[in-house]
């Protein structure tokens, strides 16, 4: 059977960081391809380049055959590959009917849009999906992010898609909703559709994958038929070595109590929570997307005060009702979100690094720039930061360098207690590794250190304890020796409907 | 990039040159432009949108924008001829009461920018109007005249052979180059202008920064209004009106990004002083008024441009 979409010896290089080299990927109709890799392995360039999003800079791309060149995303929907994005793209003031055909309407004779013709077929499409309860007249805004997604991909089918992409299309999904995806899934695929199906999760890949390629660092490490991998085979593929060896995890006594969190919630968000933190460990917070991992971290750093319950930092309760009381009792928070909370990227990487202690950096309220171009050359040398000089613009700088210096910032403010939100999300393994030894490193100084990731690996590879959370709540906290995949997913998924169907699917 | 080319396309420089130009052009074209007296002149007639620009720059830093405050200047002038001639009070008491109705003003900006979290653009268009209408309600179309001779020296006198105003015009214009420059304030004013969201995570005061902000605008916008009516020794209510719009012109000239995030004092006052040549050579090269204002508008565009052409090589 010829592949229906086929990428040869594909390369692409941003700059001077090469993204891709040497990829090979070929899709057959009516098959589910997953591709694995870890962040930054080159996955989403991958997908873009099929997408025509990106140009290769070598290689060819091949559809049913024959080589073809993308000018733009248009002309490769044209041709029915259409991709489903993580971050869904839709308008969410429009209704289902109008998002399923935005950019190709069915228009009436006189050029008008067609609205009967427009809200019947988006009907159908739903139906094909299974979803009979989805009101075409509906705002999107109203809808579930399982519901969204549904609509995304009728707008793909819409297009009449034959390729489609879904890039980690369960990341924010309910067990349920997952279950009804794959349903859709395998649908579509018996219909011939032939599906890229992009994902971190092993059970589901299992579950639904024909064939899987994984990729390191830019370059395929091979693909294989599903039933020829395991999952420990899959993971060694994708980090080239294996978890022990990774995660460079150093045995620390624990120390004495740092924090500690005594029933604190934050209505209707966070509820009852309760642990404690002691010096010189690395304590995992573990949970779903949504779980209210995040917004615990923020709790606690005073961004959304606590609404009931009691943090006691070094055993005296203490009043967070502000990130600046949060800094003044010795916690620095390394946000998820580096763009958006992390840093201010149009400004120098001296302004970013002083800037959590700029009160600490002046005289009569006058910014001492001595002493914060010191920090900062200091942090450039002790981060091995790659950045011209400290006067750089942080926005011009890697997504690993970026990360160090909110790193660099929040050490700045000399803590007891960090914690860290998705330390590694989006950064190459190099720059991963060195933030993880960094970790280590802290924890040997005494520092208490909060992590949350929802990579298992990084979870289960550096944390002496690990916190499970689930809608709001503590589900478990598992000590290192005890902490499993299987134990820390099960904790993460259980109470969700038809746990017993997602246990099986192993 | 050698730092001598990066300091040259930044657009402070690009309008500085762009001023020489304007200035040789305008010298030529008339000898009684480039006199001792004419410029002291110009200087003394651009110092209330002077004034209220350096403010203005910080909020404009901020991502924000102050529409009242061409309302708070003819509030505050009203007020003073109000608290003088009606009630009675003694002049200084009159001024002082008068500056503290104009913070008042700006901080009931801030208020309702920081705590009900209502856009700023919105806030003031509204505030705008509100202070306008109050300053319309008092005066009842009536105009206050007859000042002492000494209110007068404010805003028509010299001391030391510079107009009175100018020397006030030059601590206000110092103390904002200071602040924005040096300070923990004004790093935490770009900081809020680039990533409100990440200086908020980094525990900088920006809700109280803002505030103070806002409080200053109205301050200075009251200041200007006493300048403004020792010029003229006269009070009306439409003083001010659409002056706004002349402080927000100057401010962007001088390169402050309407974004935020980006600007300096030193931009916004060689904005101020090129608009004011242009206005003031054109007129005496007996262009008329809406003529001036259509150069003005085309410089303004072409400012920009430039400037964005320019920053697109710079940002490697």
């Amino acid at each position: 059977m010829t592949p229906i979409l086929e990428l040869k010896n594909i390369s692409k290089a941003f700059g001077p960081v090469k993204v891709l080299t040497g990829v090979d990927f070929d899709l057959r109709p009516g098959e589910v391809h997953a591709l694995m890799g870890e962040n930054g392995a080159g996955k989403s360039t991958m997908i873009r380049i099929a997408a025509g999003d990106h140009r290769a800079e070598e290689g060819e791309i091949r559809l049913d055959g024959e080589v073809r060149r993308f000018a733009g995303p248009r002309e490769a929907q044209a041709e029915g590959i259409i991709v489903v994005h993580q971050e869904l793209l839709l308008f969410p003031a429009l209704s289902v009917a109008e998002n399923v055909f935005l950019g190709h309407q069915p228009k009436t004779a006189a050029g008008l849009v067609d609205w009967g013709r427009m809200r019947r077929e988006a009907r159908d499409l739903l139906d094909r999906l299974d979803c009979p309860n989805l009101d075409v007249d509906q705002k999107v805004s109203r809808l579930s992010v399982a519901d969204r997604q549904r609509v995304e991909i009728a707008r793909a089918l819409s297009r009449n898609a034959r390729v489609l992409i879904m890039d980690e299309p369960t990341a924010a999904l309910a067990e349920a909703d997952v279950r009804r995806l794959l349903e859709v899934i395998r649908r579509l695929r018996s219909e011939g559709v032939a599906i890229v199906y992009v994902s971190h999760r092993m059970n589901e890949i299992f579950e639904i994958a024909d064939r899987v390629t994984v990729l390191r660092d830019g370059v395929s490490v091979g693909t294989r038929p599903i039933g020829e991998v395991t999952e420990a085979s899959l993971v060694s593929m994708m980090v080239g070595r294996d978890i022990h060896q990774l995660f460079p995890k150093e045995d620390v006594p624990r120390g004495e109590t740092r924090l500690e969190l005594r029933g604190v919630s934050l209505a209707g968000v966070v509820e009852d929570i309760s642990f404690d933190l002691h010096a010189g460990e690395i304590l995992g917070i573990a949970g779903l997307v949504g779980s209210g991992r995040t917004e615990l971290a923020q709790t606690i750093f005073g961004v959304t005060p606590a609404t009931s319950g009691e943090i006691l930092v070094d055993g005296k309760p203490r009043k967070i009702g502000s990130v600046r009381e949060a800094i003044d009792a010795g916690i620095a928070y390394v946000p998820e979100d580096r763009g958006l909370h992390g840093l201010v990227r149009a400004q120098p990487l001296r302004e970013n690094v002083s800037m959590a202690i700029l009160d600490r950096l002046t005289r009569y309220s006058v910014v001492d720039t001595g002493r914060e171009q010191n920090l900062a050359s200091d942090a450039i040398e002790r981060f091995s930061i790659r950045a011209r000089d400290a006067r750089q613009r942080v926005g011009q700088l890697s997504g690993g360098n970026q990360q160090k210096v909110v790193l660099a910032k929040w050490l700045a403010t000399d803590p007891k207690i960090l914690i860290l939100d998705e330390p590694t999300r989006g950064i190459d393994i190099g720059a991963k590794t060195e933030i993880h030894r960094l970790m280590g490193e802290l924890a040997k100084k005494g520092l208490a250190i909060l992590m949350i990731s929802s990579e298992l690996p990084e979870v289960l590879g550096m944390s002496d304890r690990v916190l499970v959370m689930r809608e709001g709540r503590l589900s478990a906290i598992v000590d290192r020796k005890d902490a499993t995949p299987d134990a820390v997913g099960a904790a993460m998924m259980q109470g969700r409907r038809e746990p017993a169907r997602a246990g099986a699917a192993r | 990039m050698t730092s001598m080319t990066r300091i040259l396309i930044r657009h402070e420089a690009i309008l500085g040159i762009l001023f020489v130009v304007v200035l040789f052009a305008m010298a030529s074209q008339n000898d009684r432009f480039l006199t001792t007296a004419n410029l002291l002149n110009q200087a003394r007639l651009m110092t209330e949108v002077g004034l209220i620009a350096i403010p203005m720059t910080f909020v404009i830093v901020t991502g924000g924008i102050d529409l009242s405050v061409g309302s708070i200047l003819g509030l505050c002038a009203i007020l003073l001829g109000v608290f003088w001639q009606n009630l009675g009070l003694p002049l200084p008491a009159a001024i002082g009461l008068s500056l503290a109705a104009g913070t008042a003003a700006g901080f009931a900006n801030g208020l309702i920018v920081t705590r009900f979290r209502v856009p700023p653009l919105i806030a003031t268009l509204a505030t705008l109007a509100l202070y306008r209408g109050l300053a319309e309600g008092i005066s009842q179309a009536r105009s206050v005249r007859g000042y002492p001779d000494w209110f007068a020296v404010l805003g028509r006198g010299d001391f030391l052979g510079i107009p009175t105003q100018l020397w006030l015009f030059a601590l206000v214009a110092v103390l904002g180059i200071f602040i924005l420059r040096f300070t923990t304030f004004g790093r935490t004013t770009y900081a809020i202008g680039n990533n409100e969201a990440a200086a908020e995570f980094s525990g900088l005061p920006v809700e109280r920064t803002k505030l103070v902000i806002y409080t200053a605008s109205g301050f200075i916008s009251a200041l200007a209004a006493i300048v403004f009516v020792s010029r003229v020794s006269t009070t009306r209510s439409d003083m001010g009106s659409g002056i706004e719009l002349e402080v927000i012109t100057a401010v962007v000239l001088g390169g402050t990004s309407i974004f935020g995030g980006r600007g300096m004092v030193i931009g916004t006052l060689i904005g101020l002083c090129l608009m004011q040549i242009l206005q003031n050579g054109l007129s005496l090269s007996g262009v008329r008024g809406d003529g001036t204002t259509v150069v003005i508008g085309a410089v303004l565009i072409v400012a920009v441009l430039i400037s964005n052409l320019l920053s697109r090589f710079s940002s490697d």
